[in-house]
């Protein structure tokens, strides 16, 4: 790479922090309050058809953000692994006077269907919003606009570091754990035999990051970590827009309304 | 004066725990990920909440928990609502740690029943109280066979739940009771419950001071 | 001004059976390049904690005697001040990367942040530091996915673009290949020549007879032999701490031996050349 190259990397940092795409370029405490009034509104209505039509939103939203086959994914396994078993339970086991189908001494029941659609939308919205906040804003641009808004860098050093340790241990943990294999330690067979790699792969990697720590200390340290002045930041995250200002009034707004209409049974 | 150089140092260093709360988060989720490769029965996820309680105290034990709970939500938001449980355990062990607990075997193998008590009885509450006793994991299936055969819906949580963290929780401290067992001495003086398993007082224990005492 | 001056310095790690330093009487003058010698566990590390102020605020313990960095007694120093007056990079490449940015343009502005650096005088301090270490080609790549050489480099980036006057510098290569140890010394040179002080702990002695203005031979705790780098190496003394002479003066005790002594005793490759070109006739120039 050429010194042009750096240059333009360089003005790049310059320049207010873009993705190139108008959704994720909503500054994340924005974000935080559109999803939340969309939630709010799922959960304010009695019904499932609202909650769940919110669901859809999320997705819509997911792909304009150009986000949206990820998503798509991550929160069909959802329904299908907590949505769905929560459903059936409910549907099985809720006692109710309509009887639909009777199976031996339990029967799926109009009241259960009933509560279980209205109880997995209901958690399924929160899912679907959650889900959808982390797919569209970057961890790193959370923790920055955290940081703006006065939360210390050491909270943002805890989360972000976190996220690489989790890589950093499991790469590690994997690749003893195939040495141990390797090693004609037994991975396989009973219960008992597997319990017994659990030991000598984990406690010797999981001692070795702890000691790591004292040398991450003086490294952090020696960056001045620990300097007690204010930090500035090189990415440049771009300060509440006027969109961002009229997103969040306009979250405010329908969320209090949906909670008004949900006491007043509107919907 | 010897003070006010102690809140210095205690300012610019003497903050290992920092460091150590990203590394019981990854603790954490290294333990459920290998537990699942492995085929266990058992989740083996909250390792590096106990061991950063038994080592740190009770608040940074606790944070490891929220945040890897916190974390996990990311994906299966759901997971949240058990966070207080998380929570729990780092407070709990940074109580065990700090009574010495962790520097027996046997201690720390009796800590498995209140930890089980937290993880399977509270967790059956929380399961009750926030999902009407339906909550998704390993146990709910387990909930809805027994109460397709006739048993009340609470009993059957608190029945599904208990033994599952019991047996969860005995690899869990003897795994913590190993590491600490294998922590160097210079990691443990930095580590704020560390003299707990240094065993005897330090024999310099002083706060550096400079003297001009000529060596012997 | 004097850099370090310990005057019977000795210390005890918390909870150690043995002493790590023992008698120590030093004196390193600013800017040069002091090269510090000795086997493994003989206080090499140690001397250059204590020096960065790592001891005794980070690694508690026993310190008698009297350090004085900068004209001002260790325990002075704010801790936070030291640090941004002292760089330091050590000889784990993994646990130098902050593991909390993303491209490597960001980890070595992360001091620069923590220090408050308005973003464009950042920007414009990566920009040359990356230059002079001549990484353009990493700059946008993930810091956690570097090879170890490539990780060293970023280390020293995030220090030299801190621009702390002295820097004190563990054992930078020992985890490296030689190709990676020959361009974090050409680093260290170019420190050097930008007025830094360094203090450079490091076992290849090639090197460091190389690029070091004096040399601190170290063996169990104490100062065995200190003074400038030729007088140090050169001397019949420096083998017998378990230090090994540069190749090259080895070379020209062995001609020596054999009753063929070369001129003066090399300790650098350039001076070996230069008078075996001699010996065997023919100018250095001639190819």
């Amino acid at each position: 790479m050429t010194n042009n190259a750096v240059a333009a990397v360089a003005d790049r940092y310059r320049q207010p922090m873009t993705l190139g795409n108008a959704v994720l370029d909503i500054h994340p405490i924005a974000m935080v309050a559109g999803i939340t009034a969309l939630i709010v509104v799922g959960l304010a209505s009695a019904g499932w058809i609202v909650p769940l039509a919110v669901s859809a939103l999320f997705v819509g939203i997911a792909y304009l953000a150009g986000r949206g086959p990820s998503y798509l994914v991550t929160i069909l396994k959802l329904w299908i692994a907590v949505g769905l078993i929560l459903f059936a339970l409910r549907a099985l086991l809720v006692k109710g006077e309509t009887v639909l189908v009777p199976l031996g001494p339990i029967a799926i029941t109009r009241e259960g269907i009933e509560n279980g659609l209205r109880f997995t939308t209901a958690v399924m919205v929160i899912c679907g919003g959650v889900t959808l906040f982390f797919a569209i804003v970057s961890m790193r641009r959370l923790m920055l606009a955290l940081e703006r808004i006065g939360v210390s860098p050491r909270v943002s050093y805890v989360i972000l570091a976190s996220f690489q340790a989790i890589t950093d241990l499991g790469a590690t943990a994997r690749v003893v754990l195939d040495a141990q294999k390797a090693r004609g330690i037994e991975t396989e067979g009973n219960v008992f035999v597997r319990a017994r790699a659990f030991f000598p792969v984990l406690a010797p990697v999981f001692l070795t990051a702890m000691t790591a720590t004292e040398e991450r200390a003086i490294a952090l340290d020696a960056r001045a970590f620990n300097n007690p002045g204010r930090h500035t930041s090189l990415l440049n995250l771009k300060p509440l827009t006027a969109v961002d200002t009229v997103l969040v009034v306009l979250s405010l707004v329908v969320a209090a309304a949906a909670v008004t209409g949900g006491i007043l049974g509107w919907f | 004066m010897a003070s006010s150089r102690f809140a210095t140092f205690m300012r610019g260093y003497g903050r290992l725990t920092i460091f150590m709360i990203p590394i019981g988060i990854a603790i954490n989720f290294v333990g459920g990920q290998i537990a699942l490769l492995l085929k266990l029965p058992v989740y083996l996820d909250s390792i590096g909440t106990i061991l950063v309680g038994a080592t740190c105290g009770g608040l940074p034990g606790a944070l490891v928990g929220l945040i890897s709970n916190g974390i996990n939500s990311i994906t299966s938001p759901p997971t949240f609502a058990f966070a207080i449980l998380n929570v729990a355990f780092g407070l709990l062990a940074g109580y065990f740690g700090r009574i010495g607990v962790f520097r027996t075997w046997w201690k720390t193998l009796l800590s498995v029943l209140p930890f089980a008590f937290i993880g399977g009885f509270c967790g059956a509450l929380i399961t009750i109280w926030v999902f009407d006793g339906l909550a998704v994991g390993g146990g709910a299936i387990v909930v809805g066979a027994l109460t397709a055969m006739g048993m009340d819906l609470n009993t059957a949580n608190f029945a599904a739940q208990l033994p599952m963290d019991v047996l969860d929780k005995v690899p869990t401290v003897l795994i913590v009771y190993a590491i600490i067992k294998g922590i160097p001495k210079r990691l443990l003086v930095k580590l704020p419950l560390g003299r707990v398993y240094l065993g005897q007082p330090n024999p310099r224990a002083k706060k550096p001071v400079a003297t001009t005492a000529t060596q012997p | 001004m004097v850099l370090a001056a310990l005057t019977g310095v000795g210390f005890t790690y918390a909870y150690a059976e043995q002493p790590a330093l023992v008698g120590i009487d030093l004196q390193l003058e600013e800017g040069r390049l002091h090269g510090v010698v000795g086997l493994n566990s003989s206080g090499k590390t140690t001397l250059c904690s204590l020096i960065r102020g790592v001891i005794p605020h980070f690694h508690h313990g026993d310190l008698t005697g009297e350090v004085v960095i900068l004209g001002r007694p260790l325990l002075d120093w704010d801790p936070a001040e030291l640090s941004r007056t002292i760089g330091c990079v050590f000889d784990n490449p993994f646990t130098q990367i902050s593991g909390i940015r993303e491209t490597v343009f960001e980890e070595i502005a992360i001091g620069l942040e923590n220090l408050g650096v308005p973003r464009d005088e950042m920007i414009e301090r990566v920009e040359s530091v990356v230059e002079q270490l001549g990484i353009e080609a990493i700059v946008e790549k993930n810091p956690n996915e570097l090879s170890g050489g490539q990780r060293q480099k970023v280390a020293f980036a995030s220090i030299i673009a801190m621009d702390a006057p002295v820097v004190v510098i563990d054992e930078p290569t020992s985890q490296l290949d030689p190709e990676a140890s020959e361009a974090v010394f050409e680093i260290i040179e170019g420190l050097k020549h930008r007025g830094k002080s360094i203090v450079l702990a490091e076992h290849k002695i090639d090197l460091l007879a190389q690029y070091a203005d004096t040399i601190t031979v170290m063996n169990e705790g104490t100062v065995v032999m200190h003074g400038p780098t030729r007088d140090v190496v050169g001397s019949d003394e420096f083998g017998a701490y378990g230090v090994v002479p540069p190749e090259v003066t080895e070379l020209g005790r062995r001609l020596a031996a054999a009753g063929k002594p070369l001129d003066r005793l090399p300790i650098k490759r350039a001076e070996a050349f230069d008078e075996i070109s001699v010996r065997i006739g023919r100018s250095t120039h001639a190819h």
